[in-house]
């Protein structure tokens, strides 16, 4: 005998399958896949409540689909075709959005929106005719934002992302839902990236967390120990993340002229270790470097590649000029040398006996109108009598011993003209003269006595200050009366 | 062929180096250092040239009184270790060597300081606590005053901008790393017996991109009979968005006069494809107190000097400048005349340096005044096809006029140099020149015909603290 289908058979089956129809628009609205949308409308006689199929009364309940049984009921091949719908598939979302609960929360409020045709059916139309898709104006509708206003950052929003959304690190979403997931406006700011996303990491994490996990973050940050970082979940590793390349925008500061000679009293570990680890210090530093360098995060402990800076010499290098200016330069201001340059670079020039590359080739053959002219200070390397007078004694200039006639023989009665020659190029003098040349004629017992001081010579700073060279002319005290 | 008559042997080794040396380079062995860093490095140099000898002496007037001796060769070798080594146990310990060893490989002549057979350079221990960093051992002092090498200690305060440093132990011969007495034995008669000793305190500050840098030093006689010298420095750099201005100026504190000194204004123009430089300067020798040569009273030059630099075509760039100086007073009688007392200095250089690996570039220069005469002009032409090998060669052309002795010359020379990386660590050089003069005036021969060789080869060390590679260093 076969049973015949009863009125509250077809209503509850009617109303099950409108429940159906009913979330399974909704569930389409956050991505759910339906083969074919359930004809609401033509069951909308049989089922008077929604809950009758969707059962989504009690936590936990999602998402509450009848089965297919249940259609079998009255659609059994006999009275009515069978159907082989059975319900839209688990859909991947990122909706922290749970039927029951939410039920709750608006039946709690006394919200008129504590029923599923608010948000499920086409306002003003029959219960049963059910929106394919929840639009998210009716989110929106109740969650206090306009539309435009949905990626609004944190600070300027009354709402959070975690309100609705779960951190991407928890969704099952595949990757191409990630990659399509929308820019929000601000994102698209020139200063978003340098500036701006830092400052509304540090205001809600989770609002980031919302579209990226962290790996995102240390793909650039080699600062792995930030705090606003550990607020954002890791990927669980069967989530497939898009590639993410490592980009560096430039600071307004560090776009301030000579930023990179300049940029010492601003240095802190904690800001700088943002994109810069110890190798970008260490590319112009050499050790002692500051302890900001020590401070940074090594590359090989960090994923992100940092800046990756190269040497870049200073403004004041590309000069033409700077070789005759370096000098100055350290002088005033050797720290700042010292970053990128160790001793050694300036000895390996500067340090007179074995010194190769301070002086161009083919120097020496010509030095001797340098040394007179005296562009650079010879004395500053070179200690006079061991170097200049030691090698212009292997070559044959330098004189040992009493003077002879002939050597200076371009001017002439040399000996009674040398005095201004000397006067103003005493070094080269003294580098192939000893001072016992001089004393021969111009000390107290020489041959002529000739008096080297200059009128106005101030004898006695001279003898407090250096008496035993006086005595390299004189016997005695100048100015103690009795001695000469 | 005797040529060192009157310099005794090499000076002793300084004990205190040798100690010092083996405490900082025991210290690392034994603590097993963290990292460390360096390069080390041997090189070749030989010299053919012909000395000059006196003819007779007493040398009869109007005849020549030298000549020039049969061309003579020597060579010369020197090893190199550089060497910074860290992470002891200690924060903030390393330590800085710079050690060189010498060996005479033969020849006619003695090759300058190839009889000191072992020069500890730098030779120190750096402890960084804070603000401070402490430093012991041998080290030098880069300053407006020049290079001074010392054995002894250092303290620095830095607090941002601001640095303050204070320094002393026995000063070391410039060039020499070695005590002056010991340094100039047997060069001299008149240098002080004992040591100096030295210390000193500098002050940097930065402000608006101002920096200045005053120095005072003070060299006392171990005896605390005397000075040997007592000077201060000052100097001074800033930089506007339209020139840069650098000033130095140091003063013999013990004499009471000025030294040398010299402000230079630098005015890029038009995203610096023009430099225009101007410069003021004034310079006095300066010779220490246990010399009779300052006492000597040697008079100051005054100089004026113009530079212009252009870079206006995309691989061209040339520079130009010209300098002027007069000396003062030097309060002498003249007789007959007076000597020259107007210097002038001019050079011309074009460098055409395109996208690629050759460059190539002429150079003149002139200078002319008070005891010499130079006209110079040089080319070279370089191959660079990558970081490290390059080959160069140049040429040289020069007329040499030497007031105040014999006669002057013409000389023509040529070299060439070249280099290799073989790898990140490992790299040589070297190259070689020949120099044919054509003296005229009174000097029989050619004492300037030299032929110069050498060759060096460099090991780099370590690397930087985390660096994946190891030449970042040394620049």
């Amino acid at each position: 005998m076969r049973r015949r289908l009863g009125w509250s058979h077809l209503l509850a089956l009617a109303a099950a399958l409108g429940a159906v129809g009913a979330f399974a628009g909704m569930v389409s609205a956050f991505g759910g896949e339906q083969e074919e949308p359930f004809p609401h409308g033509a069951h909308a006689g049989l089922f008077p409540v929604c809950t009758g199929c969707h059962t989504v009364a009690t936590p936990g309940s999602e998402p509450g689909f009848p089965p297919s049984a249940q259609c079998a009921q009255c659609h059994d091949g006999a009275d009515l075709p069978p159907v082989s719908w059975t319900g839209p598939s688990e859909t991947a979302s990122n909706l922290r959005f749970e039927h029951a609960s939410h039920r709750l929360d608006l039946e709690t409020a006394e919200e008129a929106a504590a029923t599923c045709e608010a948000c499920h059916s086409v306002p003003g139309e029959a219960r049963m005719r059910v929106e394919g898709r929840v639009e998210e104006a009716a989110c929106f509708a109740c969650h206090g934002e306009a539309q435009d206003d949905h990626f609004a950052p944190s600070s300027a929003s009354a709402e959070s992302c975690e309100t609705c959304h779960v951190p991407l690190a928890s969704t099952n979403l595949p990757m191409d839902r990630i990659s399509g997931l929308p820019v929000p406006t601000d994102h698209l700011d020139g200063g978003f990236l340098p500036v701006g996303h830092g400052r509304e990491a540090q205001q809600g994490a989770a609002r980031c967390a919302t579209c990226h996990t962290v790996d995102r973050c240390v793909a650039c940050h080699v600062d792995t120990g930030n705090p606003v970082l550990a607020r954002i979940p890791a990927a669980p590793p069967e989530l497939e993340l898009p590639p993410a390349s490592a980009a560096y925008p430039l600071p307004e500061s560090h776009r301030e002229e000579r930023w990179d000679e300049r940029h010492a009293p601003v240095a802190e570990a904690a800001s700088c270790n943002t994109c810069h680890t110890t190798e970008d210090c260490r590319a112009c530093h050499v050790s002692p470097a500051p302890d900001v360098v020590g401070a940074l995060p090594r590359r090989a402990d960090v994923h992100a590649p940092g800046v990756g800076l190269t040497p870049d010499a200073p403004g004041t290098h590309a000069s033409p000029f700077f070789p005759e200016a370096h000098g100055t330069l350290a002088a005033a201001d050797d720290g700042s040398c010292a970053t990128c340059h160790t001793e050694s670079y300036c000895t390996d020039c500067h340090d007179a006996p074995t010194g190769a590359s301070y002086h161009p080739s083919g120097f020496v053959a010509g030095h001797s109108a340098a040394a007179f002219g005296r562009a650079d200070e010879c004395a500053a390397c070179h200690e006079t009598a061991a170097f200049c007078r030691a090698c212009h004694l292997e070559s044959g200039f330098g004189s040992v011993g009493r003077l002879g006639t002939g050597y200076h023989d371009a001017e002439p009665i040399w000996l009674l003209r040398h005095g201004q020659a000397a006067r103003q190029n005493l070094e080269s003098c003294a580098s192939c003269h000893e001072q016992r040349d001089c004393v021969q004629c111009h000390g107290v017992l020489g041959s002529f006595k000739v008096s080297p001081h200059q009128p106005g010579f101030d004898a006695e700073r001279a003898w407090a200050t250096s008496p035993r060279t006086c005595l390299a002319c004189h016997v005695g005290n100048p100015l103690g009366g009795g001695s000469p | 062929m005797s040529r060192r008559a009157g310099l005794d042997a090499k000076p002793q080794s300084s004990l205190l180096a040798l100690v010092t040396m083996a405490v900082l380079v025991g210290v690392p062995c034994t603590a097993e250092a963290q990292q460390a860093r360096g390069w080390v490095g041997s090189s070749a140099q030989l010299i053919g040239m012909r000395p000059v000898v006196r003819l007779a002496d007493p040398c009869p007037s109007e005849t020549p009184c030298y000549t020039s001796a049969e061309p003579e060769l020597a060579a010369v070798a020197s090893q190199d270790l550089f060497l910074t080594a860290w992470g002891f146990g200690v924060r903030g310990l390393s330590t800085t060597l710079q050690l060189r060893t010498r060996q005479r490989l033969g020849g006619g002549f003695e090759w300058p300081r190839s009889d000191d057979p072992f020069d500890a350079m730098l030779a120190y221990a750096d402890l960084v606590r804070g603000d401070f960093t402490f430093r012991l051992g041998r080290q030098e002092v880069r300053s407006g005053l020049g290079f001074p090498s010392f054995d002894g200690g250092m303290v620095r305060w830095t607090r941002r901008s601001l640095r303050v440093e204070g320094y002393g132990g026995r000063s070391l011969a410039r060039g020499l790393r070695d005590p002056a007495n010991e340094a100039l034995r047997g060069l001299e008669d008149f240098l002080p017996d004992q040591g100096v000793y030295l210390i000193g305190t500098s002050v940097r500050g930065r402000v608006s991109g101002a920096s200045l840098t005053a120095r005072y030093h003070r060299e006392i006689l171990g005896d605390r009979s005397g000075l040997a010298s007592e000077r201060a420095s000052l100097d001074v750099s800033t930089a506007t968005s339209i020139a840069s201005v650098r000033g130095a100026l140091d003063y013999d504190v013990a004499r009471r006069s000025f030294g040398k000194g010299h402000v230079t204004v630098s005015v890029p123009l038009e995203d610096a494809r023009w430099i225009l430089e101007g410069s003021a300067s004034r310079y006095v020798p300066y010779f220490s107190l246990s010399t009779i040569w300052g006492l000597f009273e040697p008079v100051s030059y005054s100089e004026g000097t113009v530079r212009v630099g252009w870079a206006g075509l995309a691989d061209w760039s040339a520079r130009a400048s010209f300098g002027l100086r007069r000396y003062g007073d030097p309060g002498t009688v003249v007789v007959l005349r007076p000597l020259e007392d107007t210097g002038r200095r001019a050079s011309v250089d074009v460098m055409w340096r395109p996208e690629g690996p050759w460059a190539a570039g002429a150079t003149y220069d002139l200078e002319w005044g008070p005891g010499g005469y130079l006209g110079s002009l040089e080319g070279t032409a370089s191959w660079t096809p990558s970081e490290g090998t390059f080959v160069t060669a140049s040429g040289r052309t020069f007329q040499q006029i030497e007031q105040y002795r014999l006669g002057d010359g013409r000389a023509v020379g040529a070299g060439v140099s070249g280099g290799v990386r073989v790898t990140d660590r490992l790299s040589f050089s070297g190259g070689g020149s020949v120099l044919r003069a054509r003296t005229e005036g009174g000097v029989a021969g050619d004492p300037w015909n030299q032929t110069r060789g050498w060759s060096s080869v460099r090991l780099l060390i370590g690397r930087d603290p985390g660096s994946t590679t190891p030449g970042s260093f040394g620049r």
